[in-house]
This record gives structure tokens, sequence and C-alpha cells, in this order.
């Protein structure tokens, strides 16, 4: 039996804007529940709104949930525990403009738990894997798109998470781009790491997954295996378009 | 727990270096520098009363430059971290949120002393320049000032959790700032004052940090030293705003 690396259990989150009198309320997901088995990749496929980040926030710890249980390896998700097996990227990451790569990572390294020489070797090991070395020694102000998104997969990597939630990681990206970040994804998991990333892009997904999760308007509405996308006529985008429609 | 200063340190940090490279950094010392040259007016205005007008109009201005770009900071700290989604990389990593707010509070109190310290030689040497000696009790109307920016530095950060918007944090703060230098005054008239005002007044002057405690210099034939209830009223009130924001920022979601 494969153990699972995460697990939702009827999750539901409800947002609450407040008001001047009472408040507005927006289910975002509900009545969520599957698991993730260790070692996968694994896809998220939604139409925008249809709560594809909220699950990934649920998962890094960064929302909680209203109902039901979210578990990472066992261990609820905004845990420190929980938080150290798990590398994160979402949509467009940030990083000061002024400073080059390394201190970016320093810090976030630093973060991980990482200090002195681990943190220097870790700091390089996660430049080169994301092809960034030759662009070491340029400042973030001058890196395109995908160098930031490489930027932003070296940061996850770099404290060796056995997860790695990846929110749009080709979002926006040009087509080598999108290449090196996928061969550099099935590199990942050949390592033995599981990934749980979200997409626009159904053939990006098809490419990379051996599972897909397809959410509509917050809830599950399929969970699709490759070797059935692979089956069908019209493969992922067929089963994907019957599912959202 | 084992990691909580190591964390706090390494946001502080971060934090000190992104606020002094700040491009509002340049022009908030330019400001200084030019509002402390500026008091040599004032000193010449004042005649025989130059050096005492010189080192606490100095004064002054510095406390104020240093509270303007504190608030600013602190009042886009949070805010801006959660608009570029920098936080999530910082609250997906195991830093708990006690040892991130420690940090960023931290991180503003050092920018706050290198501020100080700054303008603090400025003024020395613009004193020099004039030919006076550094004033009596210099170093401790500093460390007031430090203490009165360290106190306000943790009141906005609890405000900037619950607050809107930057300027509502900007307001709530510099009115907190100003009510903190009439404490005295406050608690004259709720002596003065009959029934049910007085007991309003007296509730009110225990929500106010009284920040005339860290005047240093004010009164006359003193030495200078802060108090030890000046010390201990500020770090009360520095734990009393980190625990109040911490218990805010635990529960918030980004």
């Amino acid at each position: 039996m494969t153990a699972s690396a995460v697990s939702f259990s009827g999750v539901e989150k409800i947002f609450r804007r407040p008001r001047l009198l009472g408040a507005i309320c927006h289910t975002a997901v509900q009545d969520l529940s599957f698991d993730i088995p260790a070692g996968e990749i694994t896809g998220l496929l939604g139409l925008n709104g249809a709560g594809k980040t909220t699950i990934m926030k649920l998962l890094t710890g960064l929302l909680f949930p209203t109902a039901g249980s979210v578990r990472i390896f066992g261990l609820p998700p905004s845990g420190q525990a929980a938080k150290a097996k798990v590398g994160f990227l979402p949509e467009l990451p940030y990083f000061p403009p002024q400073i080059k790569p390394g201190a970016a990572l320093a810090y976030y390294g630093r973060l991980s738990g990482l200090s002195g020489k681990e943190l220097a070797l870790a700091a390089a090991a996660a430049l080169e894997r994301t092809g960034l070395e030759p662009h070491a020694d340029k400042c973030i102000a001058e890196f395109s798109k995908g160098m930031l998104q490489r930027l932003g997969l070296a940061q996850a990597l770099l404290h060796k998470p056995d997860l790695l939630v990846l929110d749009e990681p080709v979002s926006g990206l040009d087509p080598l781009a999108i290449h090196d970040i996928r061969r550099l994804l099935a590199g990942l998991n050949a390592e033995g790491r599981t990934i749980f990333l979200s997409s626009h892009s159904i053939s990006d997904v098809e490419k990379l997954c051996g599972r897909v999760l397809i959410m509509v308007r917050g809830r599950l509405a399929k969970i699709v295996a490759r070797a059935e996308w692979e089956a069908a006529p019209g493969g992922l985008e067929s089963i994907f378009v019957e599912a959202v429609k | 727990m084992r990691n909580f200063l190591p964390l706090a340190w390494a946001v502080a940090v971060n934090s000190f270096v992104e606020s002094v490279r700040h491009r509002f950094f340049t022009l908030f010392s330019v400001f200084a520098f030019t509002a402390i040259y500026a008091s040599l007016l004032a000193g010449v205005m004042a005649v025989d009363q130059e050096a005492r007008v010189l080192a606490d109009l100095g004064l002054a201005l510095m406390e104020l430059t240093a509270l303007a770009y504190v608030l600013f900071q602190v009042s886009s700290s949070l805010l801006k971290e959660a608009e570029t989604k920098t936080i999530y990389l910082v609250f997906s990593r195991p830093v708990p949120r006690g040892a991130y707010l420690a940090g960023k509070m931290g991180g503003v109190m050092l920018t706050a002393a290198f501020m100080l310290a700054v303008m603090g030689c400025m003024h020395l040497a613009l004193l020099s320049f004039r030919g006076f000696p550094p004033p009596e009790a210099y170093a401790w109307a500093l460390a007031g000032s430090f203490f009165k920016l360290a106190v306000i530095t943790a009141f906005a950060f609890f405000v900037s959790l619950f607050s809107t918007s930057s300027v509502s944090t900007l307001v709530i703060s510099g009115i907190m700032w100003t009510l903190g230098h009439f404490v005295s005054e406050t608690r004259f008239i709720a002596e003065q004052a009959p029934g049910v005002k007085a007991a309003l007044l007296k509730g009110a002057i225990l929500l106010i940090p009284n920040l005339q405690l860290f005047n240093a210099r004010d009164a006359a034939g003193v030495t200078g030293a802060l108090s030890p209830t000046a010390v201990f009223s500020g770090a009360a009130w520095i734990l009393a705003a980190y625990f109040a924001s911490l218990w805010l920022l635990a529960r918030k979601e980004f």
C-alpha cells in the first residue's frame, strides 16, 4: 500500500467578508476528500475560481479549513514539522529586485533552518538545478519571467522537501522554459519527491502527471488516472471539458 | 522553539537591510540633514541660548524624522509582504509566526537605532562646528528617543494587523504618539474632573503609553539617566503590543 503524502478529508473553506451589518460568506471549497500518494506527480485542474489556489494554501498552512481536516504525511499543515517537509511555489513569486538570487536563497534557506556551509551548498545546488547558475551575478531586477519562476522553484527546493506544492509553475512562460521546468520536475519526481501542481495547461499536466484532480466550483468533480485519459478519445482535454461543462 | 531566535534574527536583519535600502531612506536622510542644519538658524536667533536651542531642536527633529520613517515602514511592511505574496514564502516554511513578528519588530527597531545613531553623529558634528561641546545627557536623550520609537513601533504593528490601510495605521499610531506626550496633563485633568468623566480619563491613561517618561532632558537639573520606571514601562508596552499582535497574526490567513 502506498502511503499518502497529502490527505484531505471532508474539507470545507468558507471566506467571510465582514460588512457593516453581518458578513458575506463565500464557499471556496466544500466536501473535499482525496489522497495524494507519496512519490507521485498529481495535477490539479479547474477553471478560474474553482478553488485550486485555496487548496494550495490549505496545504501550506496559509489558510485554515472551516471544516474537515488536512494532513501532510499524517501531520497538520500549520505545524512546523509538516512545513519542514514542504516546498511551496506560489503563482508569480516576488523577490526584492535589487538583490542577487544567492542573497534571496540565503534568506529563505535561513528561514528553512539552514546555516553556514550547509546553506551555501544548498543555495548553490538549487541555483545549478534550476539553471540559474550562469545568472548568479545578476540582480533580480534583470531577470525575465522564466528566470523568476526558476528562482521560485529554487527557493522551494532549498531544504530538499519531500512534497513540492506548485501553483501554476509554468504560467506565462515561453515554450523552452516550460520544457526545462517540466524536465526539472520529472527529475525531482524520479528522486522520490511527491509533486502536487495546479495548472491551466492541460497538455503540461497530461505530460507530467500520473493523476489529475478536476475541480468544478469548489467541489472535486473527478479524479483521473493516466491510464484513463490515455485510453479516452480526445485524451485528458475531453474528460476535463466534459467535467466542467 | 529551539530555532526561535535564529529565525527572528534572520527576519530582523532582512527587514533592516530592506528598510535601509529603500529609496525613501535616502530621502529621509537628506531631509534629516537639511532639518538639523536648518536648526542653525533658530540657534542664531536664540542669541545667548544658542547651544541649548541647537541641542534641543536637533534632538526633536531627529526623533520626529525617525518616527516618520519608522511609522512609514511599519504601516507598509506586513501589507506589502501580503500583497507581493512574499509572506507565502515565509509562512509556508517552518517559521513560527511569533519569530516572524519578533523579527519584523526587531528590524524596524534596528532601523530606528541606526537612524538615531547616524543623525546623532550629524548633530554632534554640527554642534562641534559651532564650537559647542556635546550636550549634557545626550546619550540618554537618544536612548529615550529610541525607547519611544520602540514602543510606538510595537503599537503600530498591532494596529497594522487589524487596520484596513497603511494610512489608518499611520494616523492611529500618530495619534497615540501625540497622546503619549500628554499623559501627565490628562492625569491632572482626571484629578480635577468629577465622577464618570474622571473614571473615563483614568481608564484612558491606562491605555496610553506615557512617552513623557522617556524625555531624559526634560526636567531642569536631572542627570539624564532614564528611570527604572521608564525602562520597565517601555518593556511592558512593547511586550503587551507584541503578544496582542501575535494573537491577531496567529489567526490571520493569507
